[in-house]
């Protein structure tokens, strides 16, 4: 059947099948193989995306569901993060588009913070679960802008890593956290 | 299908980090923005799916099978099976490394098929493939296969494989002992037993483990007509190695298969061999003239990527009255699984006899290692391949004997250390350590640990109710010998202002291209900004090890030293003439070529001033007048294995009320030799530690006893590490440099499971040694615990 | 997975017609339970009725009634919405912290508190919620009470097609939820919900331990006579590879003694 949704702020017309997972569509049919699959019980967090402004398991969802939402991918993260720069309300914002904005602007564009921080901080290895582990992250600091340890636990209860310890990903969350606090601020100075 | 869109693809170019921040490694940006390309993600037109047909059944023969059903099913192409496989004139999977018994004897070695053929020994074990238009096809296909099997009884444990009457799993090998492997002196160690005033035994299980790397294993074949040529995609631990392993299955000449892997899943050992799938896509490209793809789903990998682990290790140790070791003897036994694949054997005999005497002088060794076949899936090797096992066994065999016999267990250590100045060291069984100083290592250990402080903590914890527990833990082992007769890199320059490096292995997580940049630029002065990494690229043939046994960091690391070396004796001519002196007048310091005598002068942290010439600066003239050709060397080292050692200590506290651990603190100080990137060696340290973790308190491949399956087939019942498991840890490193390669680094990558599995161990024992416990296996799961403290003598 | 067709009704009443119509079609919520049987073939409806998004579903209200206040929640209201409701967080702390508590953000973001009652996983957070808390489940059909409506592991009272619209909690006393969870899934090893109504009776039920959620009624006894709460007995408790029925049952009591610890005013 043919569905209608927005990836990455652009919008998409494709034809799935009905069993067709949303990380399937993603991987397969549109190219966007940054989101990946690392078990089939839904319980890595591998494939974590963005619906609609929340982490979820794009593995353990049909593409037909996602018919009519916005769906945030690990490529689309340093696009929204410049869109949330530019003043639009959240980093999934709908604002949509008809290509790249590296096309548009011509020239590289500065990742997101929590991107920057996991590179930084050395919280990737294989970097297998790093986009989803990004993903979750991201989403964790739109709940709570300040978070505990306890809070980046629970975060990251979705995710698995086997090369970190995790103990870089957590500093990476707090890092970032910080860095997007004093973006905030600088924002709501302006 | 998978028609491409018309949307532009993102790749790393478009992006780029903040101007503060500085990432740990070059590839990170990929990997961050997940413009990163897995075996998986690569997509060619007209690409095919494969599907495997695996056994259900642990043990039977095949009496007949009937694919037509398949091959009628819609968008199926071909169905492989054992005579396509025998028809292509295909071997089995090899057995990397075999040994002999005492008498000379060889092991009776049974090598896996490509595919089964009158019979399956494990469940899981691959029957058949099927290749369609798509995964899903190939999928709903295989629902048709009719493939009778015969149920033979079955065994799941080395136990039970070894009674008497038990089935025999394979005609030429009675009693399902592959291997009864002995090393050491075991007269002298009776003798020693026999005069010992203090004896202790423990016997301990390494259990099976699921090694896990998060990228599900998939492989990409290609064919070329014109040249006769395929490529394999396929996550692996060194190009070389992997190609050896498929020229000797399909005896296809080296020439015609190249493999490739760009970003790897994580590897932990287990992505050194070629498994069926890699071989039978790769017929299937030949044969179709497509390319086919395979990708595994997690449950399936379960099933077909190697187990780790899963020995039984019976240590006993002799002191005398001061506690002086006299002897040290272990009886292990070695669950192989159905098969002898690639590293089981090493792992089950020499890896685990070259330090069985661990950091200790210990006068009389010996070892008995019996290998078992079983009906499970073969074992290879995973992060350490034997030497956690018997770190672990040895650490807790002193902690045992310390505690039976009224040893403090840090000073019965100390006592019996091999000297700092006794290196390189040979021990009772011939095993030569290269360097140490186990005394500095343990001080700053239990300094870090604040371990004279313990007891007062472990009485506030039993105010309130629980129980607190230390363990310590000394590890060395032997990191890898490296099979290629050396390491070869080679360095070029090219006309956009790069050097590019080629060399053998790829990096699975380990950062490799990081590391070595970061040699570069301190042993020749080029930026590491400047450096490309290429691995494995089949248009340059290079002599090299794949990464295993944690030497890729020294092992290519000393070859990419000696490249530099090469590199500045090459521009001294050309720097000479420059600088109008002649070759015998300059000198390379600091990244320059400087007037030998004008240095005195100067600074050596003043470069400014010294230079007269920077390396940089000469290259990318060299570059500019079109002469980048004339700048390729090959550096090439001989590097054996070294013993990176250190002690680790963890703190924990059971709450006996529900028996679950926590980890309250955990402390790290390994000597590693020269350290070249600090950042990563702490997150190899923290990986190695937290999957110890996992072993010591979730991880566990449990099969069925009388029907052979596997219960715990996914993350339903494999329980993995999540964050949080370990928050508190402190890594220090003592630098005692090892000569055996150029820049007198031991490797790491192991480290962190081989000290991790006996500290959190001894912690927990110790923690419930009060309550009469006194040996308990891993993992130390909350109702195993429970179950301990129930039924010990103060938990009634 | 195998074929199915997908429907999005855009009424209630639409989505019941398209169930009538079809005996093999089922109700998809979040998915969360649903979409991986099927990835595992373990499942294979005719038809997929997609009615997450029914507004009619999605309510999340206080009823202030003559004798009682309750909170009646949708039938596809998420987990992360009944752990941030403010509302809810008032009434009935307890509720939300045990969705707060349900599997991971991600899974809380779909999962829906009709998709796990219909489920009645054996070791599922919300059936102990409302076994304690004499909760109605509201379908298209009738109401029906959770001591009727759970009748064993992954079995209710759901007759086919019948549609859960809502969940209605009568607000308690007071009210706490303790789990002990599965190392692996994440589900309760023991969860236990323990609850004093208005009238001063207590119900205590536990998930995780048995062959389905049940009520403990000799705890409930023993708490209302300031008893000692004796050790958990039963039949049907679950033992698997992970831990044998004694270590469960043993857990059943710390989890029970730990939502007591946590009632307001103290028992």
């Amino acid at each position: 059947m043919k569905i209608r949704l927005i990836i990455n702020a652009i919008t998409h017309e494709v034809e799935v099948e009905e069993r067709t997972l949303l990380a399937d569509l993603l991987r397969d049919q549109l190219g966007l193989t940054g989101t990946h699959l690392g078990c089939d019980t839904s319980q890595c967090g591998c494939c974590t995306v963005h619906l609609d402004g929340e982490a979820v398991k794009s593995c353990t969802m049909l593409a037909v569901q996602a018919a009519g939402c916005s769906v945030l991918t690990i490529e689309g993260l340093a696009q929204a993060h410049a869109d949330t720069r530019s003043g639009f309300e959240s980093i999934d914002s709908s604002r949509e588009r008809s290509s790249l904005a590296s096309e548009e602007a011509g020239q590289a564009l500065e990742v997101h913070p929590v991107q920057a921080a996991f590179a930084a901080c050395h919280a990737l290895q294989c970097g297998f679960c790093t986009p989803g582990m990004i993903m979750a992250s991201a989403d964790l600091l739109r709940r709570h802008p300040d978070p505990s340890d306890e809070q980046i636990l629970e975060g990251l209860a979705g995710n698995l890593c086997r090369c970190t310890g995790y103990v870089n990903i957590v500093k990476a969350v707090k890092q970032a956290a910080a860095q997007m606090q004093t973006l905030a601020a600088a924002r709501s100075g302006q | 299908m998978n028609a491409p869109t018309t949307m532009r693809l993102p790749q790393s170019a478009d992006f780029r980090f903040p101007a503060a921040i500085e990432p740990a490694r070059q590839e990170d940006l990929r990997l961050v923005t997940g413009t990163g390309r897995y075996a998986a993600d690569w997509i060619y037109p007209g690409m095919l799916h494969a599907f495997v047909i695996r056994s259900q059944v642990a043990h039977a023969r095949i009496s007949k099978t009937d694919f037509s059903a398949v091959r009628e099913a819609p968008g199926v192409v071909a169905v492989l099976t054992a005579s396509d496989v025998a028809e292509a004139g295909f071997g089995s999977l090899p057995n990397a490394v075999t040994n002999k018994a005492r008498d000379g004897s060889p092991q009776k070695q049974v090598l896996m098929p490509v595919l089964a053929t009158d019979r399956v020994l494990f469940a899981g074990q691959p029957i058949a493939m099927v290749i369609a238009s798509t995964a899903r096809a190939a999928q709903d296909a295989a629902e048709l296969a009719l493939v009778d099997l015969e149920a033979l009884p079955a065994v799941a444990h080395v136990g039970d494989a070894l009674a008497p009457g038990a089935p025999q799993l394979h005609p030429d090998v009675p009693g399902n002992l592959s291997l009864r492997f002995e090393a050491g002196d075991a007269e002298a160690v009776e003798k020693a037993f026999a005069v010992a005033r203090f004896v202790s035994k423990l016997r301990v299980e390494s259990q099976r483990l699921i090694p896990s790397p998060m990228e599900p294993r998939a492989v990409v074949a290609i064919h070329d007509p014109g040249s006769q040529k395929t490529r394999l995609h396929a996550p692996n631990q060194g190009m070389v190695g992997m190609l050896n392993y498929l020229v000797a299955i399909t005896k296809w000449p080296a020439e015609s298969i190249e493999v490739l892997a760009q970003d790897v899943g994580g590897s932990f050992g287990i992505r050194s061999g070629a498994f069926s799938e890699h071989v039978l896509v790769m017929l299937a490209a030949r044969k179709l003239g497509k390319p086919v793809r395979w990708v595994g789903s997690r449950s399936e990998v379960f099933l077909s990527d190697f187990h780790g682990r899963a020995l039984a290790l019976s240590g006993a140790i002799a002191m005398d009255e001061q506690g002086r070791f006299l002897a040290i003897r272990f009886d292990d036994e070695v669950d192989l699984g159905a098969y002898n694949c690639y590293f089981s054997t090493h792992i089950g005999t020499r890896n685990l006899s070259i330090t069985m005497g661990g950091v200790y002088k210990v006068p009389a060794l010996a070892m008995r290692s019996d290998l078992v076949f079983t009906n499970t899936v073969p074992i290879s090797a995973y992060r350490g391949a034997g030497r956690p096992d018997i770190a672990y066994a040895i650490e807790r065999l002193v902690d045992h004997a310390a505690h039976e016999h009224g040893f403090d267990p840090v000073a019965l250590r100390r006592l019996n250390f091999i000297d700092r100045e006794a290196f390189p060291y040979t021990t009772a069984n011939g095993t030569v350590y290269d360097s140490g100083d186990f005394e500095q290592v343990l001080d700053r250990a239990l300094e870090l640990a604040d371990y004279s402080g313990f007891r007062a903590r472990q009485q506030a914890s039993a105010a309130q109710g629980k129980l607190r527990g230390i363990g310590l833990a000394f590890y060395l082992e032997a990191s890898g010998p490296g099979g290629a007769p050396k390491d070869q890199v080679e360095g070029s320059f090219s006309a956009d202002g790069y050097m590019t490096v080629y060399a053998v292995t790829g990096a699975s997580g380990q950062g490799h291209e990081t590391s070595f940049a970061q040699i570069i630029e301190s042993e020749l002065g080029w930026p590491a900004a400047r450096v490309r990494y290429r691995a494995g690229d089949p248009a340059h043939h290079l002599i090299g090890n794949s990464t295993g046994g944690s030497r890729t960091l020294y092992g290519a690391g000393s070859a990419i030293k000696a490249m530099c070396a090469a590199w500045i004796e090459k521009l001294k001519p050309e720097a000479a003439q420059r600088l109008g002196l002649s070759t015998d007048d300059i000198s390379f310091v600091n990244g320059g070529f400087h007037k030998t005598s004008s240095l005195s002068k100067a600074l050596p942290s003043d470069p400014a001033a010294a230079a007269s010439l920077s390396v940089e600066t000469l290259i990318d003239a060299l570059i500019a007048e079109g002469r980048a050709g004339e700048l390729g060397v090959i550096g090439e080292a001989t590097s054996g294995s070294t013993f990176p050692n250190g002690c680790h200590c963890a703190e924990v506290e059971i709450d006996p009320d529900t028996g679950m651990t926590a980890l309250l603190h955990y402390i790290a100080v390994d000597d590693l030799g020269k350290v070249i990137s600090p950042q990563l060696v702490q997150g190899q340290v923290h990986g190695g530690v937290v999957q110890g973790w996992g072993q010591a308190f979730c991880e566990h491949a449990i099969y069925d006893r009388g029907s052979a399956q596997l219960l715990s087939g996914s993350y339903m019942d494999y329980a993995m590490p999540r964050a949080g498991c370990l928050s508190s840890i402190r890594n220090d490193t003592i630098n005692v440099p090892t000569r055996l390669n150029l820049l007198g680094s031991k490797g790491v990558g192991e480290s962190g499971c081989s000290g991790s599995l006996p500290a959190l161990a001894n912690a927990v024992i110790d923690a419930l040694r009060p309550l009469g416990v006194s040996s308990m296996d891993m993992p130390f799961t909350a109702a195993k615990v429970w179950a301990a403290i129930r039924q010990s003598d103060h938990g009634a | 997975m195998y074929a199915f067709q997908y429907r999005r009704p855009s009424s209630v009443e639409e989505a019941l017609e398209l169930a009538a119509a079809d005996e093999e079609a089922k109700y998809l919520a979040g998915g969360m339970t649903l979409i991986p049987a099927l990835k595992h073939r373990l499942s294979s409806p005719s038809q997929l009725i997609d009615v997450a998004r029914l507004a009619h579903l999605q309510r999340c209200e206080r009823i202030d009634g003559d004798t009682q206040t309750l909170w009646r929640i949708g039938a596809a209201v998420r987990h992360a919405e009944v752990a941030a409701h403010p509302g809810l967080a008032q009434d009935l702390p307890a509720l939300t912290a045990l969705a707060a508590g349900i599997g991971d953000p991600q899974v809380r973001a779909r999962g829906t508190i009709g998709g796990s009652v219909a489920n009645n996983d054996p070791a599922a957070d919300y059936p102990s919620a409302l076994l304690a808390l004499n909760a109605v489940v509201i379908t298209n059909r009738r109401r029906l009470g959770a001591q009727d409506f759970f009748q064993g592991m992954f079995s209710t009272a759901l007759e086919d097609q019948e549609m859960i619209f809502a969940v209605e909690f009568p607000i308690p006393k007071r009210a706490a939820y303790a789990k002990f969870p599965h190392p692996a899934t994440g589900y309760a090893m023991a969860g236990v919900f323990v609850a004093q109504h208005l009238a001063g009776d207590w119900r205590v039920a536990v998930t995780g331990v048995g062959a389905g959620v049940f009520r403990w009624v000799a705890a409930e006894e023993a708490i209302a006579a300031g008893d000692p709460v004796p050790a958990l007995e039963r039949d049907d408790l679950m033992e698997d590879m992970h831990a044998p029925g004694s270590y469960r049952a043993h857990l059943a009591s710390v989890m029970l003694a730990k939502a007591r610890g946590e009632l307001a005013g103290g028992v």
